[in-house]
């Protein structure tokens, strides 16, 4: 690593980035337009969020938050947790414990910064971590591991089983790092009575496992209150996720980030539901009015991620959809699957369930929110069986009207990799032209992002899709 | 008495599964070490563990697997899409890492475009990656289900019994290797390191009895030979990715070595690796596969395989490490940069080697690495 990248603090310079993020449309429309020039990266980022109005605003104060508390967890006497982003925080914010999450601080790394956080990646490389794993890790974990980050008190995954090289990342950290380690394993199978029995056993342990490494007992009522605030922001999420089958889809193109994003930093806090509040009511007079949320109020095509996006500086992804007048319905992280979510409809075992009653209830409750994160949910077993990715995706793609499938990974993504050819074929056999993006979604060393682009128009002019 | 163990680890098939396919037997072919090969066994069923070596081309596995993929579970794809594997009645994916599960997929996949290239009996089998007393009741339950499969579909019955003989046959034949193991880390040892790995590769494909009476017949022979000087040989041992390649060993040898111990889940384990008899069979099957935690599969358990690694040094008096990994094995390659980095710092040098599986088509890269690598430790 460059020595010059030493010199900064990783969750510092995310964090003061963000807090100007925050601050900017906080003065008069004349201070933000004379200030943008001065950002000509992070104007890339800065813009897009600030045209979306307070969904727009609200978000980057809120990202400034969750920076703020990792830099003063200890100021503040709470641990921090290394963990994924397909790991709920819901039962961290309840125990009082501060995520370090790497895939979406690598995200934001990556979507704001020019040089992306490839430099952290290398450094991971530098320490032995082999360069062919997966880069949505590499990327935050090369800082923490460079000392470029506060202390990390331990570790928590759920991806044993689920993702060799996402679970392997976190082993590794915690050799390196000598810190405590809590990894949930799950089964192949989703919704057997085996399986549950399991997700709920495992579950017991970590929290055994929480309340050890805190010295403090799991808070009952305080995780029933994120819990029905995690259902009030789903049932949000559900409203916008029905609307989204709309032809035209009046979502907004970034809103499917602002989504999952938001979950994966705040599920269970306040905040977070009031920018869905604010989210909802957007989709809802763009539905009353039948119009496009993609900025020329046309839609032209309904595409649809069946794995994750590509987070090139500046969301280069969703700018390119909207100006080719594309719907973004989704992708493999978009949706959580609560049970009265409408698009569980025949697919009600794979939902899972929120009940506060009591301590048992939250539990299994938290537990199957787990079980059902992206990912964990559908690529546990094989891709072909009920449930799992080939079914959930067509399922899906069906239901949203897609009119094209699109693979996005990263090389490090063992998983999917080995199965990819043999899903675009069922899905080609199902009718749905399919794309398989060979890039990195988080470094555009692999691909540039023009090259990627490039191939994206080329599909969708080659199979007359636009 | 070695060319029984050099034939049967230097092909796909031998004489053993011939005869015992001639004969109107069943073979099962199995892609880790997770998995009690007793079951089969006490079955009347031949396990055998699948190898890919002698793949000549990835045409096949290439249509069905990506590109960022380890190449041993394409070479095994290739063979079962080229008939090669024709002689398995059935076969057991496993859980090892995720390549390896996908094998699942690829290979029906490959079944329906070239028929004949899968085997009637075809079954996924789950494996935990930790040990928790409830990973050790879901391990439990998938052994019994690979049970009620084998007994429905080869209309067999697996007794208690049938079990507890199979241990005891199994044990026997990890107790002999175990002796090969002392023989190979004697000062002057008394076997090569490519003939001690021969041996178990050859374990993992012939049949027990056979296995084991050969076994029986070469060690006293082995103990009346005479010590074979070092001749200043470097004492290296062999760890990382999956290999069942003889001839992988047999380079490192020849470029001035002596390989002393190795720690490869196809090669020798430890002195421990006994299934306790005095237990209820399944479950002490279940305790013995799943407890190992021998490989990076089982995440966080570095210290218990550094622990195993630096006895095995300390028992044959290694001198230096080569820590090899497949391409795109991000377990064993990622475990390989923490081994460097702790081996290192005890003054035991180690040499990092990726390679891709298969016929060692980088025959001349390797060797000008290893050789370097002794000349360092020189």
């Amino acid at each position: 690593m460059r020595p010059e990248v030493y010199q900064y603090n990783f969750d510092w310079m995310l964090w003061r980035t963000l807090e100007a993020a925050s601050k900017v449309a906080d003065g008069y429309d004349k201070e933000y337009r004379r200030m943008l020039p001065y950002i000509p990266y992070f104007r890339g980022i800065v813009e897009p969020f600030i045209n979306l109005g307070d969904p727009g605003i609200a978000f980057f104060k809120l990202i400034d938050k969750y920076l703020k508390n990792i830099v003063s967890a200890h100021e503040q006497g709470k641990k921090i947790v290394m963990s994924t982003f397909c790991f709920s925080p819901t039962i961290f914010y309840a125990m009082d414990i501060v995520p370090v999450t790497l895939e979406v601080l690598t995200t934001l790394g990556s979507v704001m910064w020019k040089r992306g956080a490839t430099e952290y990646m290398d450094f991971c490389v530098e320490l032995g971590f082999t360069e062919t794993s997966c880069s949505s890790q590499r990327g935050c974990l090369g800082a923490y591991l460079a000392g470029l980050g506060e202390e990390i008190d331990m570790l928590v995954i759920n991806t044993a089983g689920i993702c060799d090289t996402n679970a392997n990342a976190f082993a590794f950290a915690k050799t390196f790092m000598d810190k405590p380690f809590y990894s949930l394993n799950y089964p192949a199978s989703l919704t057997d009575p085996e399986a549950n029995q399991y997700h709920r056993d495992d579950f017991k342990a970590l929290i055994r496992f929480l309340e050890d490494q805190t010295g403090k007992k799991l808070d009952q009522d305080r995780l029933g209150k994120i819990l029905e605030e995690v259902a009030r922001q789903e049932a949000i999420v559900g409203e916008m996720e029905e609307l989204q089958r709309l032809i035209p889809n009046p979502l907004p193109v970034t809103y499917n980030f602002l989504i999952y994003g938001g979950r994966f930093f705040f599920s269970g806090m306040p905040e977070y539901t009031g920018i869905l509040e604010e989210m909802v009511k957007v989709v809802r007079q763009n539905a009353e009015k039948a119009r496009s949320g993609i900025s020329s109020g046309k839609e032209k095509l309904r595409a649809f991620m069946f794995y994750i996006d590509h987070y090139a500086l500046n969301l280069q992804l969703w700018d390119f959809f909207d100006k080719h007048d594309i719907s973004h319905i989704g992708s493999i992280l978009s949706r959580s699957f609560k049970d009265d979510s409408p698009y569980v409809k025949g697919m009600e075992d794979v939902a899972y369930h929120i009940d506060a009653t009591n301590l048992d209830t939250m539990i299994d409750s938290i537990a199957m929110i787990n079980s059902r994160m992206p990912m964990v949910r559908s690529i546990r077993g094989p891709y072909d069986r009920p449930n799992m990715w080939l079914e959930e995706s067509l399922a899906l793609a069906k239901m949203y009207k897609a009119d094209c499938l699109i693979y996005n990974g990263t090389p490090g993504c063992r998983n999917t990799w080995s199965n990819v050819k043999l899903i675009a074929r069922d899905m080609e056999k199902a009718g749905y032209p399919t794309h398989i993006m060979y890039g990195d979604a988080f470094d555009d060393r692999v691909e540039s992002w023009e090259a990627t682009a490039a191939r994206l128009d080329e599909f969708f002019t080659v199979r007359g899709l636009l | 008495m070695m060319e029984i163990f050099e034939e049967a680890a230097s092909g796909i098939t031998n004489r053993y599964i011939t005869d015992w396919v001639n004969s109107g037997k069943k073979v099962i072919g199995y892609t880790c070490s997770f998995l009690p090969p007793e079951i089969f066994h006490a079955a009347g069923i031949l396990p055998y563990r699948l190898r890919g070596i002698t793949t000549e081309s990835m045409e096949i596995s290439d249509a069905y697997y990506g590109p960022y993929v380890c190449t041993f579970p394409k070479c095994l794809l290739q063979l079962a899409g080229e008939k090669k594997l024709s002689f398995l009645s059935g076969a057991v994916i496993s859980t090892g890492c995720d390549a390896m599960r996908r094998l699942d997929e690829c290979w029906r996949k490959t079944g329906e475009d070239y028929p004949g290239s899968i085997p009637d009996f075809f079954h996924y089998f789950d494996v935990p990656h930790k040990t928790d007393p409830h990973a050790i009741q879901w391990f439990e339950n998938e052994i019994r289900k690979l049970i009620r499969k084998i007994e429905t579909d080869y209309h067999v019955n697996i007794t208690e019994e049938n079990l507890k003989q199979s241990i005891s046959l199994y044990n026997h034949g990890r107790m002999l290797l175990w002796e090969i193991e002392k023989q190979r880390s004697l000062k002057d040892a008394k076997i090569s390191g490519t003939d001690a790995f021969s041996i178990a590769v050859a374990g993992t494909v012939m049949p027990r009895e056979a296995f084991n009476d050969a076994l029986e017949q070469l060690l006293p022979d082995l103990s009346r030979q005479k010590s074979n000087p070092a001749n200043g040989n470097r004492r290296i041992m062999v760890a990382g990715s999956i290999n069942d390649d003889i001839e992988l060993i047999r380079l490192i040898e020849n470029a001035g070595s002596t390989v002393v111990a190795d720690n490869i889940c196809f090669g020798i384990r430890s002195e421990s690796d006994q299934v306790d008899m005095d237990d209820e069979p399944i479950s002490a099957l279940t305790r013995h596969y799943l407890s190992n935690s021998v490989c990076p599969r089982m995440f966080g358990a570095y210290r218990q395989r550094f622990d195993l690694l630096k006895a095995k040094i300390e028992r044959a008096g290694v001198e230096g490490i080569i820590l090899q990994n497949i391409r795109f094995c991000d377990l064993h390659g990622s475990e390989n940069g923490l081994f460097e980095r702790d081996f290192e710092k005890m003054g035991i040098p180690c040499l990092r080697l990726e390679r891709e599986y298969g016929p060692l088509t980088e025959t001349g890269r390797m060797k000008m690495r290893i050789e370097a690598f002794l000349e360092r430790m020189a």
